[in-house]
Formats: C-alpha cells, structure tokens, sequence
C-alpha cells in the first residue's frame, strides 16, 4: 500500500486512526503507524467520533500478535515499567490518550530508555501529565472507596472514578482485606471487580443487582458518622482545606458526608468538650449531643 | 451506656491529639490475615477542620486521674466519662476496617486508675485485635507516662508507632500546667522506647518473625503551642535535639485551643493557627531539606515570620548565594530555593541532563515558579518581570501572604501579628532565650 499521506487527494486532511477500544486495539494502531511510517494526528475509539471535514479515518483492525510485538519492543527498549505506564494511561478518561500515547512511543521508542528522563520534552511531558491524574486517581479510590456488608456476606463498594481504575485497584484490596469477599463496582465505566477469598476477576456489565445491606451495616455506618462529625474541631474548621484534600465529586459515594437530617441514628449525649465550655450556672444536663 | 455514645465521647475526648498517621512501614498482606501498610500512608477521609482521618483515634478510656489544667478530660472537670472494653474496641476497628474507613487504630487514654492498669486494658486491646482477629493493619499507641518498662515492651511489640506527649515544650510549663507528669516521667519511657527500636534494628535474627519487632514505625511525639510562654526558637531548638538524641520519626505541633478556663492558662480567642503552620514549615526544612535549626531560626529573632515562609526568609537573608542557576546548581542547592520542592528539585535533575531547561520547561516538569521565579535563572536570565532585590522580593511574597491568610480582611495584618506571638503568660523573663536556651540543655540531654 502507498503511503496514505502521499496520496495528491489526501495531502491536506488529518489522518485519524480508528480502534475497538480495547488496549490491543489501540497497539495495533500503534503498529499500523509504524509499520507505513505514517503519522496520523491522533487514534480514537470508533464509537466517539467529533468529525470534521477535513478529516480521514482509518479503521485498524485489532490484531493480538500485533499487539504482542509492540509489548515485546516497549519492554525490549523501554522497560517493563513503562509498558505498565503506558496502560495506565490507556486506562485514562482523558480524550487525548490515543495520541498522547502514540507520540510518547514515536519519540521514545526511537531513542531508548533514557528518552524517559527528558521530562521537558513536550511529548514526554503531555504522557507524564496524563499518567499522573491516573495515578492520582487511583490514590483518590484507596483512599474514599466505602464498603458496605451485604446480606450474602459480601462487602459491595460503588464508584465514580475519572479513570477506569478498577483493574488498578483491585490488587491492592485483595491483598489487603484477603479474607473477606469482595465486589467494587464502577458505575461511569461499567466493569465490576469481584473478589472470592481465592481469585479475582472483572465483569463488564451496565448495572449490578445486590442484596440489601445488613442491619449491622447501618450500626456501623452510624458509628463511623458519629465518629466524623466529632473528631473535626469545630474553632478549626476550614472548609476549603477539606476540599482539596477530598474533592466534592467523590461526596455522593462517602457515608460519612451524609447531611445530618437524612441519616437514621444520632449519639443522645453531649461531648466532653462542650461540657467543659460550659460557663457556670448552667446544668450539664441541659446539653444535648450537639448533633441532635 | 451504648457503644455509639461511648464512642461520642471517646473520640471528642481524642480529638486534640495530632499525630494521626499511617506511615513509616511498609508491611505485606499475609494471607489469611486482614490488613496492610504501606509506608507513605493513607489518608481516608477529611473532618470538617480539613485534617484527615487515616485511623480510628480515640481514648481507651477519657476517666482521667490526672488533673492537666489544658486538657478537657482532667480530674476536676465536670464531663461525661466512659471507657470501652478491650472486646467492644478491638471489634469497631475491625468494622471500620473491613469497610476501608481508617488505616488502622490509634490508641490513647486519659489515666485510668494507674499508668500500669490503663496500659494493660490498651496491651488487651491490641492483644484481641492481634491474636483474635488476626489484624495486620497499622496500629499506633500513646504511651502513658509512669508505665513500668516490662508493660512498655509488652505494648512496643504490638504496635507499629508508639508515642510519648511531651506536651509542652519547656519543663517549667510541663510543672505548671500538667503537675501530675514531670519532664523525667515523659523523657525516661521515651529513651526506653528508642533503644528498644535501636534494638531490633541490631538484631537481624529475630526481624524476621515481624511481629516480635518492637514499634517498627519509629517514635513520635506532640506539643502544645501557645498555652506557655516558649519562643519558636525555643520550640524548634527542642524539636531538633529530640530528631537527634531520641531519634523520633516525627515531633507534631499543636495549636493551643482553649477548652478550659484556668488561671494558669493564657486567654486567647484564636487558636494561634498560622504559628503552628510556620512551625511545621520549619519542621520539614530539618526533615526533608538538609536545614539545620540555627539556620532556620536565631536568638535574636526568635519568632517565624508570620507573613513569609521560613524557606523564603532564609533566602532572603543568604541574598548573595541567589540567583541559582538552574541548568547548574547542584541539588542540595536546588532543594534550598522556596517554591522548589523535594520532587521538583528531582525532576529538575533528571530533566537537565537531557537537556538545558527554558523557564516554560519547568511548568512542563511541574514545578512551580511562583515563589521560585524570584530567586532563579535559567541560562543566565531571570524570569520576566523579576526585580532581584531582597525588599522588593519580601513585599511580593508578603502581599501573597497576607490576601492568602486574611482573605481582604481590614485589620487582618494586624491579627497576623497578633497571633505570632502567645499573649498571656508572655512575660519579660520569656523574652530572654538564652535563659530558655540554658534549661532546653537538662531537660533533654
């Protein structure tokens, strides 16, 4: 075949390369433009298409061989720790990952693994950048992830990720609570991760039906919001602080950040620093729990 | 009484106690067991005051015997008291932790009955949680002062971090304000703490069996700020000699908040907020930086200055060693320009052996020249607009402070100023440092 782009028809349109969307996909994408020594502007999912007239699409058909030889050469030239790198950012929301990804390996490919310590070139910046808000994400669901004990024992989490996280997060927790098991289910991408206390696995699937949550849940559910609402201090407060720290998008996942009116149990006492605030001639037990 | 009342009261009997982290260990899961760690810790939720929440901190028990005028749980106060039970305890932390609310537990307690006896009831709790539910998460334990030292083994075992309070930073304020502890009563447990750490890290046979390994975390500790009369140079002076002869891991600040009325305590309105802050910036210069403490802070200035960090003051008072060029300088040097930070100054190295980096470079590498602009160039030319003189680069960095900090607030550089400086007690015999300097030395040598 003839180079695309020395065709006389075609030498002003952007050349935009079309894959399934799976990661095998996007490498054969990835093989066709080294293969032809083409260098199309980007490589986009075919179901997500903004067209332009003066674009051209190619679709590349997936081929796993292929794939496995772009693998083998990251690894071979680059390290294994990029081959990671760059499926992390495959697992990106970020529209740019495609090209981002393909002029990372044009450009590093070509001159080895040191390539990846020129952190200001642009392209090598753009990867880093995308991969960074994968990994911060990934630290964002170890951290606000809320388990809940279902009544077949299993503890079920749902998430809103800005990144397909899921494959990513999911060795973490099997390590960590291994004998307990698990479902972690991405509502924005929907892929479940599932947990037996002997291997775990991923469905893809719209919706998860579940049983209700047991009644021990709600105790200590209302156990662990009592416990939030009193350990802040109140001469402290900064809202601000606490929302950068825990940004509001992850809110509607967190039971702690359930407002007061709509929870089911509140403590009956008062707290210990409110009784010591108290100023004479006032009984102690006029004080109700502040949270009533 | 019901474990979500106790629990209320316990842990707003907690709350004043700072050091609430999950790090310095990295320990793998072990399967069949529930639980790991790792080493840069996790935080997993954020209170209103937007400090976060990585373990389950509460008292074992807030009936206190001891009567520590600051303190809200001390003997002559009229609040609610409970205690949980080593079972209840060890069962909310595992129900927290199997629904990934906390890291792991920190212990604490007011003085039930006796050092010995409160510190047997945490030993079981943590014994429970260890044996029974075959816990291996992070657990950290305040140490009561007075414990004997075959209980003190008995819980450094169990735990990963152990911490004594040394809870103010001079021994005159300890014998004031706290008169049931003296400096000796802190001091000695935590010696014994150190060597016990000194010693499983000698003893390379016995490491392997993890869990013999005694508080593989290290040592920390925590100080009120403002409720005495100490200068910051007294503070850090103290915080830096406890890094070098009890070889803590961290030393936490705490801004004084009053919850009692006392006369022995000082009356402010405001917890001094912007003090404890410049207080740990300094923190991490010694940490993390390669700052030593006399760089930091001298006697003839012994406050931070509230309106600039203390990185920036340094700077500024080491003009001639500036502008560092950034293509060239080497990275002890780089750490030490403001604005720049431990990752920055790596990627900064890394990245100019490629290539020799242009001011938009940095913002591609992350770093940021918002206060570094000041003081930097980049192959000879400094950034555009930059006016290299020390006055002029104060304001610039004061005017930040100050709509930063006081958010258009009128009088608010007034209260800046306030708040820098602990009202009360300050006396003219505080203001003397090389007094506080001569009784720094016994106290901790």
């Amino acid at each position: 075949m003839d180079k695309l782009s020395s065709n006389p028809l075609l030498t002003d349109a952007r050349l935009t390369c079309l894959y399934d969307g799976s990661f095998e996909g996007l490498l054969s994408a990835v093989f066709w433009a080294f293969e032809h020594k083409e260098d199309p502007c980007d490589i986009a999912v075919e179901t997500n298409l903004q067209y332009s007239l003066d674009q051209l699409f190619l679709p590349i058909d997936t081929d796993v061989e292929k794939a496995e030889r772009v693998k083998a050469g990251i690894i071979r030239s680059l390290g294994y720790q990029a081959y990671k790198d760059v499926r992390c950012v495959f697992l990106s929301d970020d529209e740019r990952k495609g090209r981002v990804i393909l002029r990372f390996l044009q450009y590093s490919l070509k001159r080895g693994a040191g390539s990846r310590s020129d952190l200001a070139e642009p392209k090598i910046a753009d990867f880093d950048d995308v991969l960074r808000k994968v990994n911060r994400e990934i630290h964002y669901q170890l951290q606000f992830i809320r388990f809940s004990r279902l009544q077949n024992g299993v503890f079920f989490a749902k998430i809103h990720p800005k990144a397909n996280v899921v494959p990513l997060i999911m060795g973490h927790f099997v390590a960590r609570l291994n004998v307990q098991p698990f479902m972690i289910f991405d509502e924005n991408h929907a892929l479940t991760g599932v947990y037996d206390c002997k291997r775990w696995w991923l469905v893809a699937a719209d919706t998860v039906s579940v049983p209700d949550a047991t009644a021990e849940q709600d105790d200590y559910q209302a156990l662990w919001q009592t416990f939030y609402d009193t350990i802040a201090i109140e001469e402290r407060s900064n809202p601000t602080c606490r929302r950068n720290f825990m940004p509001k998008r992850f809110w509607g996942d967190l039971c702690e950040m359930v407002p007061q009116e709509l929870r089911k149990s509140r403590p009956q006492t008062a707290t210990p620093t409110a009784c010591a605030r108290l100023v004479g001639g006032q009984s102690r037990k006029s004080l109700r729990s502040p949270l009533n | 009484m019901e474990l979500l009342d106790k629990l209320t009261i316990l842990a707003d009997a907690a709350k004043y106690d700072v050091a609430c982290t999950s790090s310095g260990v990295n320990r793998a899961a072990v399967n069949g067991k529930l639980g790991s760690t790792t080493s840069a810790g996790i935080c997993h939720t954020f209170s209103a005051d937007g400090r976060c929440i990585t373990l389950l901190k509460v008292l074992m028990s807030n009936a206190c015997s001891y009567d520590c005028t600051y303190c809200v749980n001390r003997r002559s106060n009229d609040v609610p008291r409970a205690t949980f039970t080593p079972r209840e305890l060890a069962e909310l932390t595992i129900g927290f932790y199997r629904r990934n609310y906390i890291e792991g537990l920190f212990l604490s307690s007011g003085v039930l009955r006796n050092p010995d006896y409160t510190t047997e009831q945490m030993c079981e709790a943590i014994r429970l949680l260890r044996d029974d539910y075959g816990f291996n998460g992070y657990i950290h334990a305040k140490a009561i002062p007075g414990t004997s030292e075959q209980l003190l083994t008995r819980l450094g075992v169990l735990v990963d971090r152990m911490s004594l309070n040394i809870e103010l930073p001079s021994e005159t304020s300890l014998r004031l304000l706290a008169p049931d502890k003296s400096g000796q009563s802190v001091l000695a447990p935590m010696r014994f703490v150190r060597d016990g750490i000194k010693e499983n890290i000698q003893d390379k046979t016995t490491s392997i069996v993890k869990r013999a390994r005694f508080a593989p975390a290290g040592q920390s500790t925590q100080m009120i700020v403002g409720a005495s009369p100490e200068s910051d140079f007294q503070i850090l002076n103290l915080s830096a000699s406890l890094y070098r002869t009890l070889e803590l891991k961290r030393v936490f600040f705490s801004a004084y908040l009053p919850v009692n009325t006392d006369p022995l305590l000082p009356l402010v309105t405001k917890a001094p907020l912007l003090r404890e802050h410049r207080l740990y910036q300094a923190d991490w210069l010694m940490r993390f930086y390669h700052f030593d403490v006399n760089e930091i802070i001298d006697e003839s200035n012994p406050f931070l200055d509230p309106l600039i960090d203390p990185k920036c003051n340094w700077a500024l008072n080491h003009i001639d060693l500036f502008p560092a060029e950034i293509n060239r300088v080497p990275y002890e040097m780089l750490l030490r320009i403001p604005g720049i930070g431990v990752k920055g100054a790596g990627r900064i190295v890394k990245a100019r052996r490629e290539r020799s980096l242009r001011f938009e470079d940095l913002k591609r590498l992350n770093v940021s020249t918002k206060r570094a602009r000041y003081f930097i160039t980049c192959n000879g030319s400094f950034a555009e607009g930059v006016l290299f003189d020390p006055a002029s680069i104060y304001d610039n960095l004061a005017d930040e402070a100050r709509s930063r900090h006081c958010k258009g607030v009128l009088d608010g550089q007034l209260s800046l100023f306030e708040e820098s400086a602990p009202v009360g007690l300050m006396s003219a015999s505080a203001a003397d440092s090389s007094a506080q300097r001569r009784e720094l030395v016994p106290w901790i040598n």
